[in-house]
């Protein structure tokens, strides 16, 4: 039950999220107003803050016990040993009532200032959403679950902040303010999982009872400057502070929500949070109490220079925050006494102050303390709240803000403090305690009593509703200093105790007799009045925040990715060098052999003669390939190569290898002459031009870039020479079953149709698709680019082929080919050959056709060879034949022999089994590839012309 | 350990179905753009549900599903091997793929209509689950292959002018990896006499010295890294990613990259896990790109280019947990990967949305800048996939960068943390001025945005999916480091794979 108790403040935040989002739709909104719905969410809110508040005070409550803690947990991601855990203590009892309470009167009061604006609804959510995920944070009691909410409260702001996207000051203000604290986030996040990991979870009560263990541990200064940078950032701590007034383009609701009584708190809380588990510490101390005075200092100045109601407002709120966090700093009783306190005042007081600033903006139009000035009369009720509110925020009695401000004082004078650093906090307190008083009369005088420099600014009291939103807690404010001083002292001392981790006594009065603290009060009000009336002269001395850092990051930042993106230059070249050089560097890392003994290496194979013709065959073309000048010689010298290589294979004896080598060679040679004959000459002069002539230190570089490659082959292949003769896994047993197991009594056809039939699938796909590619390049994207009009290829051999012989060639080539191929495809697994080189020698007789008998004659009497459909056919047949044989064998891919099963005879060993349909296949897809490609290159330009760009292919 | 009970034909499912869709579709369905991209999204579906049976299965029965293709006992035959790592990497690419169908279908470029463009896509879904379900390292070459020729033809008929261009470099580039893969091929068996990976990573173990191991090990490096897109071999990278056409970029900067990750996991852990000077240098090409990725798509002044810029900050987020090697850093990092592999190809979806309303279709900031005020909708997905991307919660991106946070601290390697810390803080700052740029500037700019555009299905559905993951993370935290526990003990996997040979 308790369990149940604990999570349903969160439900109603939620609840009243999903309530909020309702208000997006149409016929919801037009039955209710703004105001009214901004009302129901506050009643959400309220609920919510009425459950904390039973916890608090009810029966089995907080208060009733001696500061106890209540929780529940839930499991949610043990992999990452986070867990859903609810936390309630005094601490967060005062946050939670802090976001609840005031969020409501913040709901009711933002439905009626977002009244008539362009989508309330959408304010109105964020701000819904923005609760839930301040009081998760507030409530949470896994280290990474506050984490989560933490970051939720970052970008809910962010959207709050940018609510007006249309303004570009509440862009940039947004990005900014994402930028920092999610910037924190990172490091806090960092923080917390050092943090986690010392204390062995991230269960907040099992770091916070391991402080002993975190504060002598060898990461505890990592862990510390981790937290606090992110407790900075949320809490605007110098010198991350610039976002929070930059953050005031936010409509004023959200500013008196976020900005003042929770968010920016987030971070203060989280180092009151951790201080039994991090705080007492030297590096504690001195890193929060100087951060938190120097942004006390800064704050409490800088708002005497504003002009504007909420910048002056956001400044005294960043010096209020710098207290919160020197306060928290300190290892006494009274300093937790007067953070607690501390946050509640402010809390009240800083809330009514943004929304009556709000109220202002909203009835005059301005928030321009240049302008503003008389209203007392027009607007006396708004005055009235201004006034109590202010002068809570002056610190003067009978307000609660004088409570917090004398705990303040009391605790830079208390004795454990060392004596020159009390005395620096002491002066720094009283300086700062009088610049704001200094701003609480400005802000209230300059607004409502003084004479406009202007003309007078017209505005009147705004209506009960809006009122409510300010009237209630400046109202507390007096109220629980007057009438409720035992009860706050109780609520204040079982936040302190949990914050502090021991009991914390805390008894407010407001007179037990003069003291230092008391002298150092009345000084600091002397202090603030003559601040105060000397203001003009003041704000023309004082230099407006520095601004240094963020601009400083973002702009080195920048000036870094511009280098970067000009590292992507474009030319494939230098890309090229990198990646090989790279590449090198990381095989040589690896390690490589050392090159072997000659000796080793076998000297006595058969045939030497035809061997070393075919080595020197290799080598004499590649290197001719290189130097040769013209395209056409290289391109044949590339086709020797291939021979050469060929040559070696057939003596090895590897005749399989050999008849693709070939096959694949002389369509490599046909292929790249056609490619040739489209680029225009003088593109080919210019590209060569470009390539080489011009820049002969690049041919160099490309040059011993190529040799290192060659060397390393060529020691890998020594290497593997060396290790010769070697016993192979494999080989034996391909051997022994290509018969028993496949049918086949050509090994090199058993691997590639039965052992490895999928490698061979998708080679072939890969084989067509190639095909499918060049034909989308040349026939689709290339007109796209705008590629200019190239020579036809036929052309240029006109005269050298139209003989009448080569045309009788051409036409008897096509069934010459289909028998070598069929004979290729009935006996792959026989003999030496396979369907892939049936299908290039098909596609070779193909090339051959058009060339001699031009394209349109070759395909108009060839009609039925569609590419297209040869690809489909091919590859449907394959997979189709191996789905049958899973039919029949229980195995995709399995052997099976058709031929025997339906006892159908088949002359000469040929056997119509899977592994002859799979051959078939491999033969049609890889004619259709290649087909494919032949026929776009070979494609005369006047049918591209007629045909015009294809939108739909039809080959 | 138990016969897995499932039948290991189940693991085939997810490389066929595309293929055979492709196949028939590119027979019958040439002509009828319509009922092509029905197919494909049948075959996908289809290829979704096998390998999320897979995933259970292997998941039921702590064991691999191995299939030896055609009977032939491994190291003979090829066979497939769907451990933990496999499946889920299939799961993962068959479902993005679904999505990228998806959005294909619902796209208004133009040569998604042509009828080559879904069996493209089809078979670039096989050749990625192949690659990352065989267990045999000559397939794998194969099936990357199949990956490389598929994305190269799909980029070169983009509707974007530069199209060409880029796929003619990446395939340049390709070639080198696939050399280096090849050549690494030949290094292995030369000295072990068989390309079965389980075969290979028993006797690597018993001969880990062998004069040509080092050499394969940095060929395979090399190939893997070009393969992901690691600095610095990553320079057809960005290129490649921002002008290829929207549902295939997606596809490319999501889940083609992850095939390298993949690759490089399987190296690491299975092939050579008592390799020493892989680590270092894994964490040292993550950190750079990190840096590389993160500064560029800061730079950068296009959309799409910025979220590819942004994978390669992302891969190395990847490449540094992976070279952490411990059971939480590989956890992390697979959940990375996946949590990636959603948001990239719902943001770059999204970014095709509003360049698709754009007056000029260009992803160009220019020229999108205020696009996004017609399309709140997409301003939503955005802003969550931004979250993502930048590690926020509620969304996966979070749990991803938490967990690789944590392996950094139980290491203990603080170098390399404060450059992802750093490289994070690029990541937020890149989403927010985009976002800000698209969704939030110009305000006039939204006039002339064309009222139709791509439909927004695919991102909800990828986004929903990571939200989904991010907010009830614990079945995906479980079965990634199942995962890493199954890889941390190669035995597992050596044993199930060859199971039964003599």
């Amino acid at each position: 039950m308790q369990n149940v108790s604990l999570v349903s403040s969160l439900l109603f935040c939620v609840i009243g999220a999903a309530w909020a989002g309702l208000y997006a739709w149409g016929p919801v909104r037009r039955f209710a107003s703004v105001q009214a719905w901004g009302w129901t969410l506050a009643v959400w809110s309220a609920c919510a803050a009425g459950v904390l508040a039973y916890l608090g005070w009810g029966p089995a409550g907080l208060m009733q016990g001696d500061g106890s803690v209540l929780r529940a947990s839930w499991p949610w991601a043990p992999g990452l040993g986070m867990a859903f855990t609810i936390h309630l203590d005094g601490l967060s009892l005062l946050m939670g009532l802090l976001v609840t309470g005031i969020g409501a009167l913040v709901f009711g009061y933002a439905g009626h200032y977002m009244a008539g604006k362009d989508g309330a609804w959408r304010f109105m959510l964020y701000l819904a959403l923005f609760q839930v995920s301040m009081l998760g944070l507030v409530l949470a009691g896994d280290l990474l679950m506050l984490f989560v909410f933490w970051e939720l409260t970052t970008v809910t702001s962010y959207l709050l902040i940018a609510y007006d996207t249309r303004d570009a000051a509440a862009r940039r203000g947004a990005f900014k303010a994402m930028v920092v604290t999610a910037g924190g986030g990172v490091a806090l996040l960092l923080g917390f999982i050092v943090l986690s990991t010392i204390a062995g979870s991230s269960d907040l009560a099992t770091v916070l009872g391991a402080g002993d263990a975190v504060r002598g541990h060898g990461l505890y200064g990592a862990a510390l400057a981790l937290v606090a940078v992110g407790a900075f950032t949320k809490s605007a701590q110098v010198p991350f502070y610039s976002w929070l007034p930059d953050g005031m383009t936010a409509p004023t609701p959200a500013s008196a929500y976020l900005h003042s009584a929770t968010m920016v708190k987030a971070g203060v809380y989280l180092l009151a949070r951790l201080n039994p588990a991090m705080g007492s510490t030297e590096p504690w101390f001195y890193l929060l109490t100087g951060v938190g005075m120097a942004t006390m200092l800064l704050g409490a100045v800088i708002g005497l220079r504003a002009t504007d109601l909420k910048a002056l407002l956001a400044a005294s709120t960043i010096s209020q925050l710098g207290v919160f966090t020197m306060l928290a700093g300190q290892d006494t009783p009274g300093a937790y006494k007067a953070l607690a306190v501390g946050l509640l005042a402010h809390g009240l007081y800083k809330s009514a102050l943004f929304m009556v600033a709000g109220i202002v903006d909203h009835e005059t139009g301005t928030r321009d303390l240049r302008r503003l000035g008389g209203l007392a009369r027009a607007m006396p009720s708004t005055l009235a709240v201004g006034t109590v509110a202010g002068l809570s925020m002056a610190g003067l009695p009978p307000l609660f803000g004088y409570l917090a401000k004398d705990a303040l004082i009391a605790s830079t004078t208390h004795p454990s403090l060392p004596t020159p650093v009390a005395w620096v906090l002491a002066a720094a307190v009283v300086v700062s305690g009088a610049c704001i008083a200094a701003q609480a009369g400005i802000l209230v005088w300059d607004t409502f009593i003084a004479r406009p420099r202007g003309p007078a600014p017209h505005g009147h009291d705004p209506s009960w509703g809006m009122l409510l939103g300010p009237g209630i807690p400046a109202v507390l404010s007096v109220a629980v200093a007057v009438l409720a001083l035992p009860a706050a002292s109780q609520f204040a001392s079982a936040a302190a105790s949990a914050a502090y981790g021991a009991p914390v006594g805390v008894s407010l009065t407001f007179w037990k007799g003069l003291d230092v603290n008391k002298a150092l009060g009345l000084l600091a009000m002397i202090a603030g009045l003559g601040v105060f009336v000397g203001r003009r002269v003041v704000s023309r001395v004082i230099p407006s925040g520095p601004e240094v850092l963020l601009p400083g990051v973002l702009g080195a930042m920048d000036g870094a990715a511009r280098r970067m993106v000009r590292v992507q230059s474009g030319f494939l070249h230098t890309y090229l060098v990198v990646i090989l050089l790279s590449g090198a560097a990381v095989v040589a890392w690896q390690g490589l052999p050392s090159p072997p003994a000659l000796a080793s290496l076998r000297w006595d194979e058969p045939w030497p003669a035809l061997r070393i013709s075919g080595c020197v065959l290799a080598a004499a073309a590649a290197l001719a390939m290189v130097f040769m000048k013209k395209d056409i010689h290289a391109i044949l010298a590339l086709g020797a190569t291939g021979l050469g290589v060929s040559l070696l294979f057939l003596v090895q004896p590897a005749p399989d290898v050999a008849l693709v080598m070939i096959v694949a060679d002389v369509l490599t040679i046909v292929i790249l002459i056609l490619a040739l004959q489209r680029i225009p000459a003088v593109c080919r002069r210019e590209a060569d031009r470009l390539d080489y002539v011009e820049s002969r230190s690049a041919y160099r570089r490309d040059g011993m870039i190529a040799v290192a490659a060659g060397l390393l082959f060529g020691l890998v292949a020594l290497v593997v020479l060396a290790g010769r003769p070697r016993e192979s896994v494999t080989a034996e047993w391909f051997a022994r079953y290509a018969k028993v197991g496949a049918g086949a009594t050509d090994v090199v056809g058993a691997i590639l149709i039965d052992f490895r039939a999928l490698d061979t699938l998708i080679e072939i796909a890969v084989f067509a698709l190639a095909g499918v590619g060049v034909y989308t390049l040349m026939r689709y994207a290339s007109p796209a680019a705008g590629d200019a009009d190239t020579p036809s290829p036929g052309e240029a051999t006109a005269d050298l082929l139209h003989t009448e012989l080569v045309r009788l060639l051409a036409k008897g080539i096509l069934p010459l080919s289909i028998t070598v191929a069929a004979t290729h495809v009935i006996y792959g697994h026989a003999q030496p050959g396979d369907g892939f080189t049936a299908g290039v020698i098909l596609t070779l007789a193909v090339a051959f056709r058009h060339v001699a008998l031009g394209y349109e004659r070759s395909r108009r009497s060839k009609a039925w060879m569609r590419p297209m459909p040869l690809v489909a056919i091919g590859l449907s047949l394959a997979i189709g034949s191996a789905a049958a044989s899973y039919i029949r064998t229980g195995s995709f891919f399995g052997h099976v022999n058709y031929g025997d099963l339906i006892g159908l005879p088949l002359p000469m060993d040929a056997a119509l089994s899977s592994s002859f349909i799979f051959e078939l296949s491999i033969a049609l897809a890889v004619l259709g590839g290649g087909t494919l490609v032949i026929d776009t290159l070979s494609r005369p330009r006047d049918s591209i012309a007629a045909e015009g760009r294809p939108t739909t292919w039809n080959s | 350990m138990p016969e897995t009970s499932v039948n290991p034909h189940l693991a085939l499912l997810p490389i066929v179905l595309p293929l055979a869709a492709a196949a028939v579709g590119l027979l019958l369905l040439r002509h009828r753009p319509r009922a092509m991209a029905l197919l494909a999204l049948a075959a996908m579906a289809g290829g979704v549900w096998a390998s999320w049976s897979l995933v259970s299965a292997v998941n039921a029965e702590g064991a691999p599903v191995v299939l030896h293709v055609g009977g032939w006992r491994a190291p003979f035959g090829i066979n497939l091997v769907a451990d933990h790592l496999g499946a889920m990497m299939a799961l993962m690419c068959q479902s993005v793929l679904l999505a990228g169908v998806l959005y294909a279908r619902g796209c208004r470029d133009t040569c998604v209509r042509f009828p080559v463009f879904y069996p493209l896509l089809l078979t670039l879904a096989a050749g990625l689950t192949g690659a990352m379900l065989t267990g045999d390292l000559f397939n794998f070459f194969v099936f990357a292959e199949l990956v490389v020729i598929s994305g190269t033809v799909l980029t070169a008929c983009s509707d974007h002018r530069g199209g060409v261009e880029a796929a003619y470099k990446y395939f340049y580039i390709a070639l080198v990896a696939a050399m280096a893969l090849l050549l690494a091929n030949g290094c292995l068996y030369a000295e072990y006499g068989t390309l079965n990976m389980a075969d290979l990573a028993a006797r690597i173990a018993d001969r880990p010295d062998a004069p040509l191991a080092g050499v394969a090990l940095g060929l395979l490096l090399v190939s893997l890294g070009i393969k992901c897109a690691a600095v610095p071999f990553h320079f057809w990278q960005p290129d490649f990613h921002t002008t290829s056409p929207t549902a295939v970029s997606a596809m490319l900067s999501s889940v083609v990259v992850k095939l390298g990750v993949y690759g490089l996991i399987r190296v690491s852990m299975l092939l050579f896990p008592h390799a020493d000077s892989v680590s270092p240098l894994l964490v040292g090409a993550g950190v750079a790109g990190v840096a590389v990725g993160g500064l560029g798509a800061v730079g950068t002044h296009d959309l799409k280019r910025m979220l590819a810029y942004s994978t390669l900050a992302q891969i190395g987020f990847m490449l540094v947990a992976v070279g952490w090697k411990s059971g939480p850093a590989i956890a992390a990092a697979l959940v990375f990967a996946i949590n990636h592999a959603l948001v990239k190809a719902a943001m770059l979806m999204l970014a095709g949305a509003v360049a698709s309303r754009a007056p000029v279709k260009s992803a160009s900031f220019e020229v999108v800048a205020g696009v996004g005020r017609a399309l709140p909708g997409a301003g939503v997905l955005f802003l969550l996939g931004g979250m993502a991307l930048a590690g926020l919660p509620p969304m996966n991106g979070f749990v991803s960068k938490l967990g690789v946070f944590r392996a950094g601290v139980d290491q203990a390697a603080w170098l390399a943390l404060g450059a992802l810390a750093v490289g994070s803080l690029c990541t937020f700052v890149y989403v927010a001025r985009s976002f800000q740029r698209v969704w939030w500037e110009s305000p006039e700019a939204a006039v002339h945005a064309k009222p139709y555009g791509d439909s927004l299905a695919a991102p909800l559905l990828l986004i929903t999916a990571s939200l989904a993951l991010g907010v009830a993370p614990q079945p995906l935290l479980s079965f990634a480091s199942d995962t890493a526990a199954w890889l941390a003990d190669p035995a597992v996997y050596i044993d199930a794979s060859l199971k039964g040979t003599p």
